[in-house]
């Protein structure tokens, strides 16, 4: 090679044929750079924790007399990371509901985190609403998003009423209008609720001002 | 026999040359050694600043030390003076290196675990011999490397020094920029207090928002170590804080340190021809050598600023401790730090996948190529009219959208539970526990009678309260009042009751005589009506006599049949107490033919709290 350049100067300025050893460079080149690639990947998994999906998603089981009445503040339970809500009358006529939300009466079990950024909100009674003291977002008591920042209602858990023998008498349905499960209505003999927190129902997407799709 | 003898140079030199000199020449020899080429003599003529000989042996450690490698050997006088460079460059290095000095120190006391963490704060603020100093010294070298870090950056910007060549420079000062945040941020959580927990949680949510779901569920597990902020996390935050980052940092500024001293210091716009780079080309009359001019001063500059530090954290700055971390509770008035506040205003905009990730990572990315972007090759201030602009328009967007980001834009709640948060707030310690313990003396106090407070510390807080409670004043918290009740508790624990109380006016319009609620029995004349106007009565008037009222608020329960009215046609009610009549109104709550009338009810909020006699919270703020 070098003879050959040698005997042609004027053409060194193009550029040379690949030799073997360039090619075996490349080709030592191109497999360290899968390797990297791969080791990347392993280092990706490496890091990602191990946790058994659903972790604090355990079953809460609630006497029907933690229930609050219909229509009164929000209870809060710490240790499932929820709060237990009564739809009644009064709450279905609050005028702020966006109607692209109609309401049923029961009681729902909404996920304690802010479908924003994962802050807990608050029940301010005052304001007769939820609160979130991060970036503002603000929901009703039955859990529709009214102003702030989040794009969805709140989540919601499965709710089961249960009798003395331990047959479910109701469930949370879907219901295909709104995407989220629909209030339990308490059946006559139920004495347990069963509030599933493995099985979150995301809240349905709400993005306008003042609450809407 | 010469197997035996031992070899020592310098007892030949010592026979040789004498004792005097051949240990005169040694010392002259260690002394060129370790400065890398100074020589006893040529370090004198540094310090006694004479004119250097020719060649200059004072070049010579910049060519030959590793550390000196990386300062230039000279510098054109006009990139000496405080303009056009304020030493913000400087600035940020010095902190970094006592960010890394004061970290250190610190990490010998810290275990990242949450369940000694913030009792490893604890012991460094109280136990260990200048603890709280380390940790003041290290919070205020972050928040002033912040500071330094951006004014650098603007101050590059405003110059123009990022221009041909220096456009790689500018991108690896962008890295250090972002080091400099994360590093700072990442410092945040590891106290495990209440700001710590949430402002990462905030953090990592926003990591999750990023599309697609699987890279932003990945990132934010990465990120976490769990589906929640625990141990695993704060393992992870910990070792970006004390590993990742400071290398990251390390690399990025090894690499801007050599393209600054490659290109040289960028002189200022007007000094050179538009287009022109003369900053390598300095006249010889013009140079400021490093030894001895820059040498001694940035050593003075170290001097005193490290002494400006350790006096400013020891007598007023005291970094913060909030309260342990609570995964339960987040507390009202929630803030990212200061420099993400901006951050913070855009997330309360709207959509997080488009505030929280597209648009900084736009911002981000538009920062990096803002040399490939304004390519123009004039640095002077005049043309530079729209990137000038952009530049303040920038700025200003930060300020306004920092603005959006704090506690008082669009997070604000009931004005309640604001009153009670200005005395008692969520975040920091505040007025009532920073009071001092002595003077809360035992007993109820009304906010409105502050004047009449026992002491000046009650009186200074009612007057708080009072100021506070105007605000909760409206049309729909009529009479509000505030009251602070100081109980004994236990030995050297005082229990500290806020209530804040207001009437919420019923449908009925609340009962005053000439601006004051009343008060006492009065009589009331209630009639019934079918329609909304109360114009078609039903059923005769009921005079009730002497019924209580309290604030002006009274409840009366009416059976509706014992009065003759007929329950289904009775569906509106006007009362009247005395002469005044209070509106007409729809019959609330009715249960088997009884009609609740009430003109309001008294509602309240009160928040509790325990003050311990040596809490440490005087010193904490």
């Amino acid at each position: 090679m070098t003879e050959a350049v040698a005997d042609a100067p004027a053409e060194a300025l193009a550029s040379p044929p690949l030799s073997r050893r360039e090619f075996l460079y490349y080709l030592w080149g191109g497999s360290m750079a899968v390797f990297l690639a791969g080791s990347g990947g392993v280092t990706l998994w490496f890091a990602l924790p191990r946790f058994r999906e659903g972790e604090f998603g355990g079953v809460f089981h609630l006497s029907v007399e933690e229930v609050p009445p219909p229509d009164s503040s929000p209870r809060e339970f710490a240790a499932g990371r929820f709060w237990l809500i009564n739809i009644g009358g009064r709450t279905m006529e609050d005028p702020r509901q966006p109607k692209d939300y109609p309401l049923q009466p029961g009681i729902r079990a909404l996920f304690k985190v802010c479908t924003h950024l994962g802050c807990l909100y608050k029940w301010v009674p005052t304001n007769d609403r939820f609160e979130c003291p991060c970036h503002g977002s603000k929901f009703l008591k039955a859990g529709a998003r009214i102003d702030g920042p989040a794009r969805r209602n709140l989540d919601t858990f499965m709710v089961e009423a249960v009798d003395a023998e331990g047959r479910v008498l109701a469930r949370t349905e879907p219901s295909m209008d709104s995407q989220e499960g629909s209030p339990l209505d308490l059946p006559p003999g139920a004495v347990t609720l069963r509030v599933d927190t493995g099985r979150r129902i995301l809240g349905a997407p709400n993005s306008k001002p003042g609450g809407g799709r | 026999m010469s197997l035996f003898q031992v070899h020592i140079p310098i007892l030949d030199e010592i026979k040789a040359k004498g004792l005097k000199k051949a240990l005169r020449d040694k010392a002259d020899d260690v002394v060129t050694r370790v400065t890398a080429g100074l020589s006893i003599a040529d370090v004198r003529s540094v310090l006694r600043d004479d004119p250097p000989g020719r060649p200059n042996p004072r070049l010579k450690p910049h060519a030959e030390g590793f550390w000196l490698h990386m300062k230039p050997t000279y510098y054109h006088r006009l990139v000496d003076g405080l303009y056009p460079t304020f030493r913000l460059g400087w600035l940020s290095t010095f902190f970094f290196a006592f960010e890394i000095i004061t970290g250190v120190y610190l990490m010998i006391y810290y275990t990242p675990s949450p369940l000694v963490a913030y009792e490893n704060m604890l012991d460094i603020l109280s136990n260990v011999p200048f603890g709280r100093l380390m940790r003041d010294m290290h919070r205020l070298g972050a928040e002033l490397m912040v500071i330094v870090v951006a004014l650098h950056m603007l101050r590059t910007y405003v110059t123009g020094s990022y221009k041909k060549p220096r456009q790689f420079t500018w991108a690896t000062g962008v890295i250090l920029l972002g080091a400099t945040l994360f590093l700072s941020f990442s410092g945040y959580l590891l106290p495990w207090d209440q700001l710590s927990l949430w402002a990462v949680t905030i953090g990592a949510s926003m990591a999750e928002a990023a599309p697609p779901e699987v890279v932003g569920k990945t990132l934010n597990l990465l990120l976490r170590g769990g589906p929640e902020i625990g141990a695993n996390g704060l393992l992870r935050f910990y070792l970006l804080h004390v590993v990742a980052l400071p290398l990251a940092g390390i690399v990025a500024l090894g690499v801007h340190y050599y393209k600054v001293v490659l290109h040289g210091h960028s002189l200022p716009p007007g000094v050179e021809k538009t287009g022109e780079d003369t900053a390598r080309r300095v006249p010889m009359d013009r140079r400021v050598y490093f030894m001895p001019t820059i040498l001694t001063r940035e050593l003075w500059y170290v001097s005193a600023l490290t002494a400006l530090l350790v006096i400013v954290s020891a007598f007023w700055f005291h970094a913060p401790l909030e309260p342990h971390a609570d995964p339960q509770v987040t507390p009202l008035h929630t803030t990212a730090p200061w420099y993400f506040l901006w951050l913070q205003g855009m997330l309360k905009l709207g959509d997080k996948v488009i505030w929280g990730v597209i648009v900084p990572t736009a911002l981000g990315g538009l920062l990096l190529f803002v040399p490939y972007l304004e390519v123009g090759p004039s640095r002077r201030y005049g043309d530079r009219r729209v990137g000038l602009s952009v530049g303040a328009l920038a700025v200003g967007g930060l300020a306004i959208l920092s603005y959006m980001g704090s506690p008082w834009y669009a997070v604000t709640t009931s004005p309640d539970q604001e009153a009670v948060a200005r005395l008692l707030p969520q975040t920091r310690p505040g007025p009532l526990r920073l009071a001092p313990w002595e003077e809360l003396n035992y007993g109820s106090y009304e906010a409105r009678a502050w004047q009449q407070a026992p002491t000046p510390t009650l009186s200074r807080l009612l007057r708080i309260f009072d100021e506070e409670l105007a605000r909760v004043e409206g049309p729909d918290r009529l009479d509000a009042e505030g009251v602070m009740v100081i109980e004994d508790w236990q030995a050297g624990l005082k229990k500290v009751t806020l209530r804040v109380l207001w009437t919420k006016p019923g449908d009925l319009a609340v009962v005053r005589e000439g601006g004051e609620p009343v008060t006492g029995e009065r009589d009331l004349a209630v009639q019934f009506f079918s329609d909304a106007d109360c114009t078609s009565a039903v059923g005769p008037q009921v005079a009730l006599a002497g019924v209580g009222i309290q604030k002006g608020l009274f409840s009366v329960s009416l059976d509706l049949s014992a009065e003759g009215i007929p329950q289904e046609q009775a569906r509106w009610v006007s009362v009247a107490v005395g002469e005044a009549a209070l509106g007409c109104a729809p019959v609330p709550a009715e249960e088997a033919g009884t009609a609740l009338l009430q003109n309001g009810t008294r509602s309240e909020f009160s928040q509790t709290t325990y003050l311990h006699r040596s809490s440490n919270y005087g010193q904490g703020e």
